[in-house]
């Protein structure tokens, strides 16, 4: 059905035949050929109009049509080639932002994972936690043991896999037995798998079913296939090369399809190894036969025809037999109320797990709201160039219709010229998001590497391009259209210039200027809003001194070194040469920095039982003696670490403010003692030498949190973080510290983080990064505005002239006729603003959470975004209007 | 140019062209021409049906599958485009004449008995 089932020359014949046979029929009635031919003919009727209405009874007739206007429309477009480029581009930005956006929040938000029917794939739990959890039962990580049980006697999964869920990124490995380390982030899954996903490697094979069972014989690794055609150029010999990670040395057996990043979106591992080894690739991992080292996320796949409420039941109810085979015979009260209330929830996954869809959902749906009022701001000022257009064209237009064109399909030849302009745009906005994507990722300063999101524009990307597209040539055409078919034919092919016309613009030009001023409005609050919380974020007493420290990652575990003495006298070597360095102030070996994750433990006081659940729940770090001088947090009372706090002697801390005012209360804190952990007959075997100031842990905006310091001689650890206070330049610094670390371990990996600053910016990425592009678009949106005002006084300007110069001849001040045209702009801005504050203050009340030192109705980010927009209103205003001021009487008069 | 005669013929109804052409078909196939010449010959040239306005309503027809068409030759072996009733025409001329007939009745007795004509 893709073509007229009939020829037109098919019919034509058919119409012959009939006159022939008619003629014939006559000329046996008597008639004479010539007699018979015209009374057939007659009989006939309009030969032309039958043919006419013959083709336009063919369903395709539209098709002809649309191939006509199409013609037409590019031949106008071409005709104006600066109204074209100015509407191209200013559509291809407004279109290209949509489009840029939507690529991060459909990477982020809506695809699936590339994997077999993703559909069925649920998760247990919402994702939300990582690391390991100690306390039974836990319904968001789960132990290994848990795991194997539950993927044998369940009766609603196909089949069951377990991933560690925490990424070790950047652990430092050897490929096929070079010399030197890399870097490369491993995910331990268990054997299931890739079998449950479905994924099948591109190169060798996936995990086995044997490979699941500990014991550490398993060495064996799928490498991901952009880390193979990264790193080893997509050797077609991979399978059976080796990977040495720490002393263990891996396997090659499979490389996965490309496309295939793990389950985790914003993560993507180089290599995964079964869990079973999990011993050997992290020593402080050693959860396989420990019931309460709950580390893990559970995936499964329903059976097909298994509901998520079948699954949700069977689950919780091997769940409960499980735990409590885990938590042993003898219950407490407690116990048995957690118990009681434990229900894990199943949550689909078949965009994969959440991880930063927590964090980038709001701040995504925030930028696709700007982007959306820009592509509305662009769609008015489309309009207001169509709109003026269609009057240049009202002779065109008219003569058209004299000439029996009807106007529904002059309305339709316009859309086709604004549908036209619109698929342009958005053509070129592909282009220019696809140039932007990258960009954009950047912006979202994640760690010092880009976040690992395919954000190239895909099938869905470009469907919602199109849509937007269509949607926009409907929004800017369809008003001009219907505007411009409206006319008197009469007056308009007299082509008569209004001598005085008052108004400058029809009303709906006006709404246009007053929607574009009203939508710029809401968009620079906004911008606003986003940048005093970027500057009160900035402005946050972090308790720490975040100028002037470099940050440093290390990775005793990769080199071989062991949770003893050896790597502490590593760290304290490590920590005295780099502080013998010039230039060099104070240098501190920490497990964790500010922004890097965090170790979170109650603690036992004697003689006070906790009240809730989170109480007496404390941060806990463990730093050499430097650390306080390094990051420079003061010292309130007592001292810190130093040489006479070794392994044997007893157990110190160093606590903050409010630790000690909150569960140490009356008296110095000072010589008090506590405990690790929830136990009440703990022996509360540490004692507390210093009170340090409160500072900022994780997050700018949290509320002042207890937190603990232990040194490392005593609370012996793994740590990954060095950090160097210095004075003079970094850049000469750095390589100082490389060598002089080299020079207590030429093996140890080393890698620059960055400065302490750009930790903290880093912690707020998503607040510069939404204070940045909404800072952008505003004042894109204010300059489109202004453009329109522009044009649109400009516009009456010209139109006015012999108004005005009769005026000035009439004697009339020019500051009089600069007023005159001024008050109309200025009218128009003022509606706008009118209606803009209330429909600001609405808006900033949806994004009040991620404001912060401010209220969603900030009375100084209002006034002066409002003082900002009618002022560049105002000068967009005032130029035309100056000319107006400029006509010289004599001139004006005579140009009619 | 149009004789008196031609203007006392009565005007065709909406949708009646399409149920005089079923019914012509009824008697074999035919061709454009045979159908106008039929219609206006069994209804005593009373319908004014313009040959021309012919051809949409069989085009329509055809579309609606109603009718089928081929080419074929005409008794007097001229080449003309023949047009047969199919299942569903049959089945819709059956339908739209018991509607029609239930119209004429009852616009019949609306208008009463004929009147004497004068």
């Amino acid at each position: 059905m893709f073509w007229r089932k009939r020829k037109q020359s098919d019919f034509t014949a058919e119409i012959e035949a009939h006159l022939e046979l008619e003629t014939e029929r006559l000329k046996e009635q008597g008639l004479s050929e010539e007699e018979a031919r015209v009374a057939a003919r007659r009989a006939f009727g309009n030969v032309t109009q039958a043919q006419e209405r013959f083709y336009e009874s063919g369903r395709w007739l539209w098709w002809d049509h649309l191939v006509q206007d199409l013609r037409f429309g590019l031949r106008m477009l071409v005709k104006n080639p600066g109204f074209t480029a100015v509407a191209v581009m200013t559509l291809a930005l407004g279109i290209g932002a949509n489009t840029a956006i939507f690529s991060l929040l459909n990477a982020v938000m809506l695809r699936e994972l590339p994997v077999q029917s993703p559909k069925l794939l649920v998760l247990f739990g919402k994702g939300r936690a990582g690391g390991s959890n100690g306390m039974l039962p836990s319904t968001e990580l789960y132990s290994y043991p848990f795991y194997r049980e539950m993927r044998q006697k369940n009766q609603v999964f196909s089949d069951v896999s377990a991933m560690m869920s925490v990424l070790f990124a950047r652990m430092h490995g050897a490929v096929g037995g070079r010399a030197e380390l890399e870097p490369m982030d491993v995910q331990l899954v268990s054997g299931s798998y890739f079998s449950m996903l479905g994924v099948k490697p591109v190169l060798g094979r996936s995990f086995t079913a044997a490979e699941d069972e500990p014991g550490g014989g398993h060495p064996v690794a799928v490498v991901s296939y952009s880390w193979w055609d990264r790193r080893l150029a997509r050797d077609p010999a991979i399978v059976g090369k080796t990977v040495t990670l720490g002393s263990t040395v891996y396997t090659i057996v499979g490389v996965t399809p490309p496309g295939f990043f793990g389950t985790a979106v914003g993560e993507s591992p180089d290599l995964w190894i079964p869990l079973s080894m999990e011993k050997q690739v992290s020593p402080g991992w050693n959860g396989l036969d420990d019931k309460t080292f709950q580390s893990l996320f559970i995936l499964g796949r329903l059976k097909t025809g298994a509901s998520v409420e079948q699954a949700q039941a069977n689950v919780n109810l091997l769940a409960k037999q499980i735990w409590r085979q885990h938590v042993g015979p003898v219950l407490t009260q407690r116990q048995q109320e957690d118990l009681q209330h434990a229900e894990i929830e199943l949550t689909p996954a078949a965009r994969g797990l959440p991880h930063i869809r927590y964090g980038a959902s709001l701040p995504l749906q925030i930028l696709m709201a700007v982007v959306g009022l820009v592509l509305l701001i662009v769609c008015a000022n489309i309009a207001n160039l169509l709109l003026a257009r269609a009057t240049t064209r009202e002779r065109e237009i008219a003569v058209r219709m004299a000439l029996g064109a009807g106007r529904g399909r002059l309305i339709r030849q316009m859309l086709t010229e604004s549908l036209l302009l619109a698929l342009s745009g958005g053509a070129l906005g592909v282009g220019l998001a696809y140039w932007a994507g990258n960009g954009l990722l950047a912006l979202v300063p994640h760690g010092p590497e880009p976040l690992p999101l395919d954000v190239a524009p895909d099938a869905r990307v470009l469907g919602f391009t199109f849509v937007v597209s269509l949607a926009t040539a409907l929004l800017c055409g369809i008003a001009p259209a219907l505007r411009a078919t409206r006319i008197a034919l009469g007056s308009s092919l007299k082509e008569g210039r209004g001598a005085v016309s008052a108004a400058s613009g029809t009303p709906l030009a006006k709404a246009l200027i007053v929607s574009q001023v009203a939508l710029s409005l809401v968009l620079l609050i906004g911008a606003g809003l986003f940048l005093r919380t970027v500057v009160n974020l900035s402005n946050v007493d972090t308790g720490f001194n975040k100028e002037n420290v470099l940050l440093f990652g290390i990775d005793p575990p990769s080199v071989g070194y062991k949770e003893d003495l050896r790597v502490v006298s590593l760290y304290q070597q490590i920590e005295q040469r780099v502080s013998a360095l010039p230039g060099v102030r104070a240098a501190s070996i920490s497990f964790f920095t500010f922004n890097q994750g965090e170790w979170t433990n109650w603690v036992s006081v004697t003689g006070r039982t906790p009240a809730a659940e989170d109480d007496m729940m404390v941060t806990h770090n463990v730093v050499g003696p430097g650390y306080f001088a390094t990051m420079g947090i003061p010292v309130l009372l007592g001292r810190t670490f130093g040489p006479r706090d070794t392994a044997a002697s007893p157990k110190v801390a160093a606590i903050n403010e409010t630790f000690a005012r909150r569960y140490l209360p009356g008296g110095s804190p000072i010589g008090r003692h506590f405990g690790l952990g929830r136990d009440p007959t703990h022996s509360n075997d540490i004692e507390v030498v210093g009170v340090v100031k409160d500072a900022k842990y994780q997050d700018l905006r949290e509320r002042p949190f207890p937190a603990a310091y232990y040194p490392y001689l005593q609370l012996v650890q793994y740590v990954s973080d060095f950090e160097v206070r210095y004075s003079g330049k970094p850049e000469a610094i750095i390589p100082e510290v490389r060598q002089a670390i080299g020079q207590v371990d030429r093996s140890l990996p080393v890698a620059y983080q960055g400065t302490m600053a750009e930790q903290v910016n880093r912690s707020m990425a998503g607040q510069i990064l939404i204070a940045r592009l909404s800072t952008f678009f505003g004042l894109l949106a204010a300059f489109l505005a202004c453009l329109g005002i522009y044009g649109l006084i400009s516009y009456a300007v010209t139109r006015r002239t012999n108004e005005i110069g009769i005026r000035m001849a009439l004697g009339a001040e020019s500051s009089g006729v600069l007023w005159m045209v001024m008050r109309e702009s200025l009218m128009l801005v003022a509606v706008g603003v009118a209606i803009g504050i209330p429909a600001a203050l609405a808006a900033a009340r949806l994004v009040s959470s991620v404001l912060y030192g401010l209220k969603a109705a900030d009375p100084i980010t209002i006034t002066m975004s409002s003082l900002v927009m009618i002022a560049v209103a105002s000068l967009a205003g005032y130029l035309p209007a100056r000319r107006a001021t400029k006509v010289d009487p004599m001139v004006a008069l005579r140009y009619e | 140019m149009s004789t008196q005669k031609e203007k006392d013929r009565l005007e065709l109804l909406q949708g009646t062209l399409d149920l005089l052409i079923l019914r012509t078909l009824i008697f074999g196939p035919q061709h454009g021409q045979g159908i106008a010449r039929a219609i206006q010959q069994t209804t005593e040239d009373e319908l004014l049906v313009e040959h021309g306005a012919l051809y949409p309503a069989l085009q329509r027809l055809e579309e609606r599958g109603w009718i089928a068409a081929d080419w074929g030759t005409s008794t007097n072996n001229r080449k003309a485009r023949f047009y047969t009733l199919t299942r569903a025409g049959r089945k819709q001329l059956v339908k739209e004449t018991t509607k029609w007939r239930r119209l004429a009745a009852a616009i019949g007795r609306v208008l009463g008995p004929e009147a004497r004509e004068g």
